[in-house]
């Protein structure tokens, strides 16, 4: 194994720039790391070469730990983005400047220079100054220096980032061909996708400092695991519908899970992603038994022709339920939008916008699921602290991604809250790696339901003021009950741990996503669980009956989930207050509620059990919205 | 119909006519009249006035303490532009305003505060003085004075230059395996040249013609701690105009040369630098 980096981690300050990083890199392989710029992947690169110095972790250059060697001793070649090559020698003196320090003898020097210079194509220019080259030519001498010496390890970084198109292919060739013929192991730093696709035997994805996934370009682009894996590599459509029954419900649409799909849950969401290749359109449905799973029917948007393919847009309007990702929905539109290619010789006419077509997908990808996915809004009051330790707390037992959010009015300082922010993450939530910080400017409750719903996260966590008198609802926490398709977790006190949830199925029809939600943060806590379902006095005919077998069925679900279950019917017409003195009776640490969707909401809100039991309660509440 | 064609207005010369006229009179004139007075007694004259023993002295004084005072300050503005510009520290900025402070100081008050210094009842020369050490009104005087009025010179010529180079450029020296006086020597030097030649050759030609300061700390001993520019004023005030011209059309052509090989370096690095 030439690289082998274990752990490694850097902060600039209070940032984190490279978080717990480690990579093993084949004898002769060509790795590249691939990432948005200020992603981190600069920084591992320098380290490598000990341009910089890591405050964590290991790094081993053929067996050999050079953590806290000079740069001088770790026999690495190393090309810049800016050339840096030696502006007062020739050519040939740049290439053989390390041969010179080595005292290499001047005709052997001259030998090894010429020999580098005709490899990487510049034969005959060994006299010129690099003022009289090209930037392309200038980035092969840089290379052809850095390979002087017989380096151990081969890095560059962004080579080609200060070139032409078109110089650009030609240099990424060359080099290609370079590494092959010396098979030196070579980690190559870039932004560009194509060129990795071109140049990687194997891509990293850097993203925030973090080694998202590692795989060839093939597996990263049809087979990836995560989320921004599949939308950074190649154009895609990625939904997020849910697991059920053994299927993933993606609107009207259930398609069945793929034999490589990782298990979910049942009730989880499930991100698909699809190519934009492998969605078919036609005018009439297609064969239910066939190759093409329908999808929806929708409208073409736009049509762009693009010689050899053309590319349409579709808007979707009948995926209830289904969160997009990419491409992510424009501010303000309810329709899913999705992206195709079609081969070019297609007839334009049926493309053209307005056209309704049936839509269906040849070949999907199910992505692993991450773990609930927490959005914890913090803010300076107690009940904002309350809210940051339980979420980091449950964070870490749900071991998926969270991201601290606080929302500073118009005329505060954003700088400062992120300051702010990363100072209480590093106080609450220690080094977890998934913990991310985010700070919005404007209204607080529409501030946080655009980041839940941009982010697509799954829960988000507030804590209310905890005054023992009178445990009211705040205007901000009022607002988002009213209008959150997100569940909403109300803490008042960072009560830990949680060992028994109670799911209630009260509120109007039963619903499911609350006890399938409930039941995914019991299992997830090691809790036990109780769902307690109250029917009136005077019920309705078939009402006891229908209490009784959805209570059942959400009994066998959980248990089906791993999770221990007691059942309880109640009848009483104050449902509220029945919900109330269960959860004191029974000492729950977490009330789980379904609560009716936020457009069946407003109306007469004060009656609701929803409101009512939010108000009255002091414990951790979970407020489900309920499809019904 | 035809549109008229445009006239096309040529600018005026006026500008350039009136910067000449004034020019004329406040900067090339009095360059002229050091040599025309200077050749007025023709060769003889000449070459006797150059002759004088005191006159030799001076110039020849002169140039020793321009060359010293461009090789200390040469070495001594590299590294304080080399530190200002590679290493960041507290008070950085502060230092970088203190050592080009010395060109916004009269040279007389330079003069003065250095006598205060080191003179015989100065703050630090009271102490040397019983031991028989006088830095004033002897050579080393003058050269401290000299080092001091040129100090921001050198800096002002090489630091840019190390501004502009990026850090890789160094990294590549180290990852190829160069140590760190290695790439200074071979890789940060070289690229240095432009800026220290015309740094060094300002620092002379300063030095050459520094008169301020000089006149306070060098007591003007003549044969022993005056310069040209002392000489050539001593000489006016005598009334030895001939003495005075001499030496002065020697310094100003001296001067000249400095300043056209300044020039055609400058030029000659710029194309190299893009």
């Amino acid at each position: 194994m030439s690289i082998v980096l274990t752990e490694l981690t850097k902060n600039f300050g209070d940032h984190v720039v490279v978080n717990h990083v480690s990579l093993e890199v084949h004898d002769g392989e060509f790795f590249v790391l691939l990432g948005g710029s200020g992603a981190g992947k600069s920084t591992v690169l320098r380290m490598i070469a000990g341009l910089t110095e890591p405050d964590s972790g290991k790094i081993e250059l053929n067996g050999r730990d050079v953590t806290f060697l000079p740069p001088q001793e770790r026999n690495t070649g190393f090309v810049f983005q800016n050339y840096s090559i030696f502006r007062h020698m020739t050519a040939a003196e740049n290439v053989e400047f390390g041969l010179r320090i080595r005292h290499v003898a001047a005709s052997e020097r001259r030998r090894r220079s010429a020999e580098l210079l005709e490899l990487v194509g510049l034969a005959g220019l060994g006299n010129r100054f690099p003022h009289q080259l090209s930037g392309g030519q200038q980035q092969r001498v840089a290379i052809a220096r850095a390979l002087a010496q017989g380096p151990a390890v081969f890095l560059l970084d962004e080579p080609f980032g200060a070139l032409d198109v078109k110089i650009r292919v030609q240099l990424r060739q060359s080099l290609k061909e370079i590494q092959h013929r010396l098979g030196v192991t070579t980690i190559q730093v870039t932004h560009d996708q194509e060129e990795a696709f071109e140049l990687a035997d194997r891509i990293g994805i850097v993203e925030r400092g973090t080694l998202v996934e590692v795989g060839t370009a093939e597996a990263l682009y049809h087979r990836p695991r995560s989320e921004f894996a599949a939308t950074f590599i190649g154009g895609g459509n990625v939904l997020v519908g849910r697991a059920e029954a053994g299927h993933i419900r993606l609107g009207g649409a259930t398609l069945p899970f793929t034999p490589d799909s990782p298990a979910h849950e049942e009730g989880a969401p499930v991100r698909v992603l699809f190519r934009p290749e492998t969605v078919r359109l036609q005018q009439d449905r297609f064969d239910p038994g066939g190759p093409v799973q329908t999808l929806a029917r929708g409208q073409v948007r736009d049509r762009l022709f693009a010689g050899p393919i053309q590319r349409v847009r579709l808007d979707v309007d009948g995926l209830q339920g289904v969160r997009p990702i990419t491409p992510p929905p424009a501010y303000g539109q309810r329709t899913t939008q999705i992206d195709s290619i079609q081969p070019s010789d297609a007839p334009g006419a049926l493309f053209t916008p307005g056209q309704s077509l049936w839509i269906g997908v040849e070949a999907y990808h199910i992505l692993e699921p991450t773990g609930l996915k927490l959005l914890i809004c913090c803010d300076d009051t107690p009940g904002g602290a309350a809210a940051s330790e339980f979420g980091c707390r449950l964070a870490h037992a749900a071991g998926g991604p969270a991201s601290l959010l606080t929302v500073v009015g118009a005329a505060e300082g954003v700088a400062q809250a992120r300051d702010r922010m990363e100072e209480l993450r590093r106080r609450t939530c220690g080094q977890h790696p998934m913990i991310h910080t985010r700070v919005r400017q404007g209204q607080t409750s529409a501030e946080i339901l655009l980041e839940a719903q941009e982010g697509s996260f799954e829960v988000a966590i507030l804590g209310r003021r905890s005054d023992d008198s009178e445990p009211a609802l705040g205007a901000t926490a009022t607002r988002l009950l009213e209008q959150s398709d997100v569940p909403l977790l109300f803490v008042t006190s960072p009560r830990w741990p949680i060992r028994r949830v109670l799911i209630c199925t009260a509120g109007g029809e039963p619903g499911k996503a609350n006890i399938l939600l409930g039941g995914r943060l019991a299992r997830r806590t090691q809790a036990e669980a109780t769902v307690l379902s109250v029917y009136p006095l005077r019920p309705a005919t078939g009402q006891v009956a229908r209490a009784t077998r959805h209570v059942e069925e959400a009994q066998a679900t959980l248990e089906a989930q791993g999770v221990r279950c007691q059942k309880r019917l109640e009848s009483r017409d104050n449902a509220a207050a029945c919900i109330l003195e269960e959860a004191e009776s029974g000492d729950y640490d977490l009330i789980v509620i379904g609560a009716p969707r936020p457009h069946d909401r407003r109306r007469g809100r004060r009656n609701e059990v929803v409101f009512r039991v939010a108000e009255a309660t002091n414990r951790p509440l979970l407020v489900v919205p309920v499809v019904t | 119909m035809i549109a008229a064609r445009p006239r096309r207005s040529r600018p005026s010369r006026l500008p350039i006519f009136l910067l000449l006229a004034v020019l004329l009179p406040l900067l090339l004139m009095p360059l002229a009249a050091v040599y025309i007075f200077a050749g007025r007694g023709g060769l003889p004259a000449f070459q006797q006035a150059i002759a004088d023993p005191d006159a030799q002295f001076a110039i020849r004084f002169s140039l020793l303490i321009a060359l010293s005072t461009a090789v200390v300050n040469g070495v001594l503005g590299t590294l304080a532009a080399y530190v200002l510009s590679k290493y960041r520290f507290r008070g950085r900025e502060a230092l970088t305003v203190i050592v080009n402070l010395p060109v916004a100081i009269p040279t007389v008050v330079v003069g003065t505060s250095l006598l205060l210094l080191w003179g015989p009842i100065g703050l630090l020369g009271k102490f040397l003085d019983p031991l028989g050490i006088q830095p004033m009104f002897a050579p080393l005087g003058v050269l401290l004075a000299h080092l001091f009025v040129t100090f921001p010179y050198m800096l002002g010529a090489v630091k840019p230059v190390l501004d502009e180079l990026e850090s890789t450029y160094e990294e590549a020296a180290y990852t190829i395996g160069a140590s760190r006086w290695q790439t200074f020597r071979y890789v940060i030097l070289p690229a240095l040249r432009g800026g220290l030649f015309s740094g060094a050759l300002l620092t002379f030609a300063h030095s050459l013609g520094e008169f301020g300061a000089t006149v306070l700390v060098s007591g003007n001993l003549r044969l022993r701690t005056q310069t040209a520019p002392l000489f050539i004023f001593a000489q006016f005030e005598a009334g030895n105009i001939e003495n005075a011209n001499a030496v002065a059309a020697v310094l100003a052509t001296l001067s000249f040369l400095l300043f056209f090989t300044l020039l055609r370096v400058t030029q000659r690095e710029r194309p190299e630098g893009v």
